[in-house]
């Protein structure tokens, strides 16, 4: 009965550990929502600037679009999920701001 | 870029800016320094000049005497292909995919052409170790201009961009500080390529407006051309690019500079002579060179 003891403790322990594991990266993912939110309206936008012109938005001079694309495949996404969501703007917003 | 003099020759078409320039290049490689003379006008008169073929390569035409032609189709293909490989490399490979009915549009794009020329441009920068000097016959004004503007309207929006990039780096820093606790956090490749093409692009203008470049306006003892180079001044003064001499070329024996000296100050102006039929092959630019060497010597800056 005895030699169990250690092994349970080390068994809450570890429990214990993951629980607040989680519930930290709960908490840090709750803290960081909106800034994320707001680093991708911030890529969408500097995207749209850079790359605009697959959207039919006038660009910067052509060759920096060209430099900058190969590095920007994320934005791109970024800027296309955008543009396929801009029918429900505020929807988007609501729902990251937990609005109901 | 090291500081070897360069002497650019810009003006309205058919002014004699290609004649110029090589008779320039010519008076510079009798003096006994080595030089290139590039030909970056699409139209490429050089050939005719001196009865020789050139290509992208330099070709010796002259005792320390170099020709190369710049072709912006040639320039243009490179740069897009480089471009299409490195997004090859970046991109998974169906966005690449979906992404080349696009790159095909794109390279007609307007302004490809003068950046073309500015890749040419730091390419013969580059390779210019050997040389004492380097000459350049510029393309027709409009695309001139744009050559000679480009570095300074991109840095704007270079500027602009990595503001809003450096914003978005401290946001993301800040995450993944929060999240994970890092702190040390990967270079953002498209500030780091911003960053490059700053430097690029800032070390391109200053290389246009320092003191041993040269950017010399040819023009004709007429209204129009004398408009024309009214408007090159001015658009080149918006960009801090000063006018260092003002060739006034095809000049009639009879024919006085009053109308110009009007607008140029007198210091800066230079004289070249019509020479019926043209000045054609070696011979005839190493007589022109002789007739003129006064002129030649102060449009060179050899005095």
């Amino acid at each position: 009965m005895m030699s169990m003891a250690p092994h349970l403790f080390t068994a809450l322990c570890s429990r214990l550990r993951r629980v607040w594991g989680t519930m930290d990266e709960v908490a840090r993912g709750k803290a960081v929502e909106t800034v994320e939110y707001e680093v991708e309206e911030l890529e969408n936008i500097f995207a749209l600037l850079v790359l605009g012109v697959f959207v039919g938005i006038p660009s910067p001079p052509i060759q920096i679009t060209m430099d900058l694309m190969p590095e920007m495949e994320h934005e791109f996404a970024v800027m296309l999920d955008k543009v396929s969501t801009a029918h429900d703007p505020l929807g988007e917003l609501f729902s990251v701001l937990d609005i109901d | 870029m090291s500081a070897i003099p360069i002497h650019f020759f810009i003006g309205k078409g058919g002014v004699g800016k290609s004649t110029t320039s090589a008779l320039t290049a010519v008076h510079l490689a009798s003096t006994g320094r080595r030089t290139l003379l590039v030909s970056m006008d699409p139209a490429h008169n050089q050939c005719d000049i001196f009865g020789m073929r050139f290509s992208g390569k330099s070709r010796p035409a002259a005792p320390n005497l170099e020709v190369r032609e710049i072709d912006p189709e040639y320039w243009i293909r490179r740069y897009l292909k480089e471009t299409r490989n490195h997004l090859k490399r970046t991109y998974a490979y169906q966005s690449a995919f979906n992404l080349q009915d696009h790159f095909n549009v794109l390279q007609y794009a307007p302004g490809l052409e003068e950046y073309a020329l500015l890749l040419a441009f730091e390419d013969v920068m580059q390779a210019a170790g050997s040389h004492d000097a380097i000459v350049f016959d510029m393309a027709p004004t409009a695309l001139s201009l744009r050559f000679f503007s480009l570095p300074s309207i991109s840095l704007v929006w270079l500027d602009e961009l990595l503001k809003l990039r450096s914003a978005i780096c401290e946001k993301k820093e800040i995450i993944s500080k929060i999240k994970m606790g890092a702190c040390e956090f990967e270079t953002d490749r498209v500030r780091k390529k911003l960053d490059e093409r700053i430097a690029s692009h800032t070390r391109l203008k200053s290389r246009f407006m320092s003191p041993s470049t040269h950017v010399n306006l040819v023009l004709n003892n007429d209204r129009l051309s004398l408009s024309e180079a009214r408007r090159i001044e001015r658009r080149l003064a918006d960009i801090d690019i000063p006018i260092s001499r003002v060739v006034v070329n095809k000049m009639g024996p009879e024919e006085t500079m009053d109308d110009i000296a009007e607008i140029f100050s007198i210091q800066c102006l230079a004289m070249l002579p019509l020479v019926p039929g043209g000045i054609l092959g070696l011979d005839g630019l190493e007589q022109a060179v002789a007739d003129n060497a006064g002129a030649l010597c102060a449009i060179a800056a050899t005095l």
